[in-house]
């Protein structure tokens, strides 16, 4: 009776190369991971002619459980642009104000993981809230 | 003579699967569009399906604490099933006194629901002092006696002649297990693998009995702990069901071809 193992058989099975296949990905994963994850959340803040808008406040709310509350704010430099950094978060919401009362509606952000560097869409400024 | 068709019997038999299959669907569904399940008039398509739910489940709840748990407690059921299920097995091949008694007693303990016995059960892993642990939650699961008489079949069907050349060669019983018996019996390995695997998974009282902290918890109970805690989250919380659901449909899906064999090995003579 041979005792040997019929390793290319082995490698051909469903219980082999499934699992395998599930590690390389799960690996994939993790290494895209490791090098997207310095929490920076960017973004401009326009009008609604796409003219960018220097010293907006910039707020970020954090998710409760059932609401979102205020966490964490930024301003946003001549060029209209601000950045979020070192955000330990997935989910969240974004609003732009400035002091004449206009305010952006508010953008649900959602990551594929905590940390996540992403680059937001434009928050557009409209007319002020009563 | 003309053949019947066979056509009404496939469209009989695609009708009864997607009927089995819908509510699968309608977990998925949920699970990517979250939402309500009472929705009135129902949406058959998903409309707007992301995978977000899936990423809020990862980091609401300690998944991978539960995750470990599950593949720990699952993995010493496994190989306590295959050794346990495999001497006992083959013990029952064999002729010895009392021989049907022990078969009768063993038919008749099927009979007991668990429920029945979980005092007792409590009591002796209290005993074992492996309350809260891995070994605790997989305890009861270490044999099953469904799973005895799934070897035994397989085990019957070898040749006896075969057993008795191994023998004349010098080995062992358990050289004959491990060396003729088990190789000829992958069906009912896969088997005895499939079913532990997915009573161990799906096993929700006794962890909930025999686990005291949070951090020993395995998925159904971090189901349903994340059931009682979290509030407005349908597209999570079926996220979170499909998650607990994939690995046992994924381990199945795999091994169907032998776990159909092993079931009906021994069915039929000849």
């Amino acid at each position: 009776m041979s005792a040997g193992i019929d390793w290319r058989a082995m490698v051909r099975h469903r219980f082999f190369y499934v699992p395998v296949a599930l590690a390389i990905l799960t690996a994939g994963w993790n290494a895209y991971v490791a090098a997207y994850d310095d929490g920076l959340i960017e973004g401009e803040v326009h009008d609604a002619a796409g003219k960018p808008i220097p010293g907006a406040t910039v707020i970020f709310f954090e998710r409760n459980f059932v609401n979102y509350q205020e966490k964490f704010r930024a301003t946003t430099d001549a060029a209209g642009r601000f950045r979020f950094t070192d955000m330990q978060v997935h989910i969240g919401q974004l609003e732009a104000r400035v002091e004449d009362g206009r305010r952006s509606e508010r953008f649900q952000m959602n990551l594929w993981f905590r940390s996540q560097n992403v680059q937001l869409p434009p928050l557009v400024l409209g007319s002020p809230r009563a | 003579m003309r053949r019947a068709p066979t056509w009404p019997r496939h469209a009989i038999m695609v009708a009864v699967c997607t009927l089995m299959l819908i509510p699968f669907y309608w977990v998925v569904k949920t699970s990517l569009t979250g939402e309500n399940i009472y929705a009135y008039p129902p949406r058959i398509l998903p409309q707007d399906p992301h995978l977000f739910s899936y990423v809020d489940v990862w980091y609401l709840i300690p998944f991978t604490r539960y995750l470990l748990n599950s593949l720990i407690v699952t993995a010493m059921a496994i190989c306590g099933n295959l050794l346990f299920n495999t001497a006992a097995g083959y013990a029952l091949t064999k002729d010895f006194p009392a021989k049907r008694w022990v078969i009768l007693l063993f038919l008749s303990c099927m009979l007991i629901p668990f429920q029945a016995t979980i005092i007792p059960a409590y009591l002796i892993t209290s005993w074992l002092g492996v309350l809260n642990t891995h070994l605790g939650i997989a305890l009861p699961l270490l044999s099953t006696i469904i799973c005895i008489f799934v070897f035994k079949a397989s085990f019957e069907a070898v040749p006896k002649s075969l057993i008795d050349a191994a023998r004349i060669d010098g080995l062992s019983e358990w050289r004959i297990v491990v060396r003729i018996m088990l190789p000829l019996s992958k069906p009912a390995i896969a088997t005895n693998v499939i079913l532990t695997f997915i009573w161990s998974w799906n096993a929700f009282m006794w962890p909930l009995i025999v686990t005291r902290t949070a951090d020993m918890q395995t998925l159904p109970l971090g189901l349903a702990r994340f059931l009682s805690v979290m509030e407005n989250t349908t597209g999570a919380l079926y996220a979170f069901v499909v998650m607990v659901l994939v690995p046992g449909l994924a381990i199945f899906l795999m091994a169907q071809k032998e776990f159909i064999r092993g079931l009906t090995s021994g069915a039929t003579k000849g």
